[in-house]
């Protein structure tokens, strides 16, 4: 199968800058600053019909071209690397293996937007990964890469990593545009969206890692053969699916988009662990909604996904066997975003906890009939939060809720944990 | 200007105006706490939903965040909407203590009323509410973090609006904390307005702890007389002890604020030395007789030093009605000095910052927070005036440079209130002429006439800050009456008695003085010194006026009945010895309360001029200053230059 962001990795180590140049690399750079405007870099994207790797799936190329251009003054991009949705470890997996595509397309998307000062915000955790980004923001500097007038073309970029303190509402654009300015990372209100007016109060793009790390690959090959890497004609270019739980395989994959979860599960994952029979599984990452076997046969992909009523967000997999108790597994999940809440708004920072405790109670054998009704108020009313936190972390509820409310409602009969002897 | 549709009422308002905002105006209140007028919406709390049903956005939104635009129709009412501030609510009482009991914030709580208002009744949350560790944050304010509903209002006023770093929001989750890094006293001098914006009871004011409900207190619309700014409060008392002040809003004046000396100053109201009754040579007498002393000891004065021999002073804190009513007392008095200020000094310098200003330049606190370039000339503000330096950061948030120019101008006063200041020497070097709204704001205390001259030539308005409430009111007097000051009187070598009203007068300015008399609230030196004494009113005891710094005469009413605070009564007043209740009021039938046959200073000089052979009249205010009589306490006050026509 065709790779694209994997296509330098080499086994148990990082590539190098010397062998990346060699198998092709930078001459997207190349190609983009000295025979195409930054205006045509963006059509590109644009044409490629590339959708943010970070879980929204928004249109990047449309992103870029909310920039201001005629404004004068600074503009900022910004790489977010604060990858910590439970399930997903993508970025990191790719930054380990290959720091490069990520330089390159960011380089690439600064010229697009003309952006002087781009940022990396990457998660404290992620060592190996910063590392290799240290070095690899050396080594394009050196080569002429990065600083005044890139390679003759008048362009110029600088780029910084920043090693953020790391949270979950870090991901977020705006709070990370906050960490970033060093205050409490609390989003911010939009509009005014980020492109108009972002870090520093000045127009800013944020981008996830695996987005970013496309875009050489669509200037060099050009948006047709990106949008038929799909395997599915709806959707366009790769996708890195995370994959862990209970199959043979726990693996990080790139794989085409449109790719049925029944044919990751059964091909790269190698199947269900001995024994196992699957029950469920979060498709995206920790905030949403459960699949289970009756979509096995969803594309993956992210409008196919969303008909199905969940999304694809990050791509991170999480696989559930038979004797699962989803109560517990949605506890699980919850107690994690009720602890990872900035606290800035009510729904947030009090209705995590309400429905931790809720779920909690029934999971102990203290739950009521009315809880269910409590529970179902908290999915449809946290939507009104301030960011998109609550409602993400209310999407395992809602599944939990559509899904398996037989299972929720026989612990509250039984007074215990039917999973639990 | 937008036009919109609340609830089937149309309503226009200017654009801007959130759609909160607009309800408000047609008598729609929908509960709120993280926005506030002073700070602004940033959408936190989440309880001002309203459905929006027409318009450029639709659905469920909150009101604080949306700017009224042309064709939005709005339900404040819709089901949907209702539910999701029912549930806010219900959220954020799953940790809120159920202790309004013993709360002091009990009956002025804005959560208490938005519950209700809230619709969220019955307790569905079964878990465990979330505990804090309380801190000393100083003398001033109780801090009780297990009320707190993170609005963020705290740390949004003490930081951004004034300027404070030694409280924030530290924690995340549910564990969000407002408070101190570590105990200790705030350090802003704004701080105690976190008493007022707190929806709840996690600032309290510690100084009237435990002492009433909100309803038990006597309260009234007044004016801070702590400086001459002029901030509009609203002290409150209870069984006649002034308990606490909250900031009142005026929008001209001091905005929604005051500053901490104006909240906390509240004890010499209530201060236990505070003359209470006539007195003659140190002996209690009534009010006939000690009028009749003091005019025999005058009329003796007269016979033995001639006539001419008498000062009849005044002061910057004495309200405009006793100070109007000075010169005629001087008058039919005899006396050959009538003195508005003590010193020579401040009584020429706030003459000169008077006369320098008038309707078009005179800069009220509204003007500086509006200005786009401030220079403090020869002044601490904070301690001549600190709500101005609130003022000023108001500006300096807004862009403004601040300039701090001479010596007398501590770099301090700016980093009180976080402002980057620049320090310059001469106002010359200030490039005012480059700004399109300039104000120089000019001390009196350290400045020279001189200085303050200069000001006039300056391309800016001005703001001068006087010595006392109604300095300004003082020094118009002095100049149409021909006032002096007392330390030029006294130089002559002609004084030989002195009434002094409501004047705080230096020790040496009263040798070889024969006649002191007093007419004073305040425990003084002079009445300590004083041969007869007349105890007056406080001003929360009394109508009256003054005339802040920028000209703008200000009435403030009647608080309280004066008497001796019922806490801590002397054992004379108590019902009998053998039975001292000192916490409830004496059980002995009497005319006033004990220690509450004061009267306010107006009335004494008017009652001295109607023995003295003149024309009796209930309103002390006349001629020019008759249009003052009917000024609205709760209005924005009027500027003298608009009364003079």
């Amino acid at each position: 199968m065709e790779q694209v962001l994997f296509r330098h990795n080499k086994p148990g180590r990082p590539v190098t800058f010397a062998e990346y140049q060699a198998e092709g690399g930078f001459a997207a750079l190349k190609k983009g600053l000295k025979e195409l405007s930054p205006l045509e870099v963006q059509q590109a994207v644009i044409d490629s019909g590339l959708r943010g790797r970070g879980g929204a799936g928004f249109p990047t190329g449309k992103k870029w071209s909310f920039v201001p251009r005629d404004l004068p003054g600074p503009r900022y991009l910004i790489c977010n690397c604060d990858e910590m949705e439970p399930g997903t470890y993508k970025d990191r997996v790719l930054l380990e293996a290959n720091p490069y595509s990520l330089v390159e397309g960011m380089i690439l998307a600064g010229y697009a937007i003309g952006c002087e000062h781009a940022f990396i915000f990457i998660r404290r955790g992620y060592e190996t990964a910063a590392m290799n980004l240290r070095r690899a923001i050396g080594e394009a500097r050196e080569a002429g890469f990065l600083g005044r007038n890139i390679l003759g073309s008048g362009f110029s970029m600088e780029l910084d990593l920043h090693v953020s303190a790391g949270r979950y509402i870090c991901g977020e654009e705006t709070a990370l545009m906050n960490a970033l300015e060093g205050k409490r990372a609390n989003p911010r209100s939009k509009p005014p969206f980020p492109a108009v007016k972002g870090l520093w109060g000045r127009p800013t793009v944020v981008n996830n890692v695996e987005t970013l790390a496309n875009v050489p690959s669509i200037i060099t090959n050009g948006p047709a053969w990106f949008k038929g890497l799909a395997g599915i004609p709806e959707a366009a270019g790769m996708k890195l699916f995370c994959i862990s739980g209970h199959v043979r395989n726990t693996v990080c994959v790139e794989l085409p988009l449109g790719m049925t979860l029944g044919e990751i599960i059964d091909g790269p994952c190698g199947g269900m662990l001995q024994g196992k029979k699957f029950k469920a599984c979060i498709p995206g990452g920790a905030s949403t909604p459960f699949f289970t076997a009756e979509h096995w046969g969803v594309p993956m992909d992210f409008d196919a996904v969303a008909k199905a009523g969940s999304r694809l967000g990050t791509g991170g997999i999480v696989v559930f066997p038979e004797n699962t108790c989803m109560v517990a597994a949605t506890l699980n999940l919850t107690t994690f975003f009720a602890r990872e809440s900035c606290g800035w708004c009510t729904p947030c920072r009090e209705g995590l906890p309400y429905v931790r405790e809720i779920l909690t109670r029934i999971e102990a054998g203290g739950g009521e009939t009315e809880d269910v009704e409590i529970l179902r108020e908290h999915v449809k009313y946290l939507n009104y939060a301030f960011c998109a936190l609550a409602p993400g972390a209310m999407g395992p509820v809602e599944g939990l809720l559509r899904l398996f409310e037989d299972e929720i409602r026989e612990h509250v009969v039984k007074k215990r944990c039917p999973f639990k002897n | 200007m937008p036009k919109l549709i609340i609830d089937n009422i149309e309503v226009e308002v200017p654009a801007g105006t959130t759609v909160l905002e607009a309800a408000k105006k047609v008598g729609i209140v929908i509960p709120h706490f993280c926005y506030h007028p002073a700070l602004g919406s940033v959408g936190a709390c989440r309880l001002c939903a309203m459905k929006f049903l027409e318009g450029p956005v639709k659905g469920i939104q909150m009101s604080c965040m949306v700017p009224a635009q042309d064709g939005m129709v709005v339900s404040t009412t819709d089901d949907e909407a209702a539910k999701m501030r029912s549930l806010v609510i219900e959220w954020l009482m799953t940790n809120h203590p159920h202790d309004c009991p013993v709360c002091d914030e009990g009956g002025e709580c804005l959560l208490q009323d938005f519950t209700v208002a809230g619709g969220h009744g019955i307790r569905r949350y079964r878990g465990k509410k979330r505990t804090f560790l309380n801190q000393c944050l100083g003398d001033y304010i109780e801090h009780e973090m297990n009320r707190c509903i993170e609005c963020y209002r705290c740390v949004r006023f003490y930081q951004e609006f004034a300027g404070g770093s030694d409280l924030g929001v530290m924690g995340s989750a549910a564990r969000v904390y407002f408070g101190r890094f570590e105990d200790g006293a705030l350090a802003s001098p704004f701080s105690g307005n976190l008493v007022d914006i707190c929806p709840t009871g996690v600032y309290t004011d510690k100084t009237a702890r435990f002492r009433a409900r909100y309803w038990d207190y006597d309260m009234a619309p007044s004016v801070c007389p702590h400086c001459s700014l002029g901030c509009n409060t609203i002290p409150a008392a209870r069984y006649r002890e002034l308990l606490k002040t909250m900031a009142r809003r005026n929008d001209a004046v001091n905005g929604w604020f005051i500053c901490d000396r104006g909240r906390f100053s509240n004890s010499p109201v209530n201060d236990p030395e505070r003359p209470r009754h006539p007195m003659i040579e140190g002996r209690e007498a009534g009010w006939d007789e000690a009028f009749d002393a003091l005019l025999f000891r005058i009329g003796e004065l007269c016979e033995l030093h001639g006539e001419g021999s008498l000062a009849v002073v005044g002061s910057g804190r004495l309200a405009l009605e006793g100070s109007a009513l000075l010169p005629q007392l001087a008058g039919l008095l005899g006396a050959g000095f009538l003195c508005y200020f003590t010193d020579d000094g401040a009584g020429d310098r706030t003459a000169t910052a008077v006369s320098l200003l008038n309707t078009d330049n005179a800069a009220s606190m509204a003007d500086v927070r509006a200005s786009d370039c401030i220079a403090i000339v020869d002044c601490d503000l904070l301690e001549e005036g600190p709500m101005m330096l609130l003022a000023v950061r108001q500006a300096w948030r807004n862009g403004a440079p601040v300039l701090l120019v001479g010596e007398h101008s501590p770099l301090e006063q700016a980093k009180a209130a976080s402002i980057e200041a620049v320090q310059i020497s001469f106002l010359e070097e200030a490039p005012l002429g480059l700004f399109e709204n300039p104000v120089v704001i000019c001390g009196t205390k350290n400045s020279s006439p001189a200085a303050i001259e200069k000001l006039a030539r300056a391309e800016a308005r001005v703001a001068c800050l006087l010595p006392g409430p109604n300095a300004f009111g003082a020094a118009l007097l002095a100049r149409e009456h021909g006032g002096t000051s007392l330390a030029a009187a006294v130089a002559t070598g002609k004084v030989k008695g002195i009434v002094a009203v409501e004047a705080d007068i230096p020790v040496e300015l009263l040798e070889g003085v024969a006649l002191v008399a007093a007419f004073d609230w305040l425990p003084t030196e002079v009445v300590k010194k004083a041969d007869i004494v007349l105890p007056t009113t406080a001003w929360t005891e009394m109508d009256g006026t003054f005339v802040n710094n920028e000209g703008r005469a200000q009435r403030f009413r009647k608080v309280m009945t004066p008497g001796l605070p019922i806490k801590g009564l002397p054992e004379r007043y108590h019902a009998s010895a053998d039975k001292p209740a000192p916490f409830h009021p004496p059980r002995v039938h009497r005319k006033e309360p004990p220690g509450g046959d004061l009267r306010p200073a107006w009335r004494v000089i008017m009652d001295l001029i109607e023995r003295l052979g003149g024309e009796k009249t209930e309103e002390p205010l006349s001629g020019k200053l008759e249009a003052l009589r009917d000024l609205d306490p709760e209005g924005e006050g009027v500027r003298i230059w608009e009364i003079d026509g």
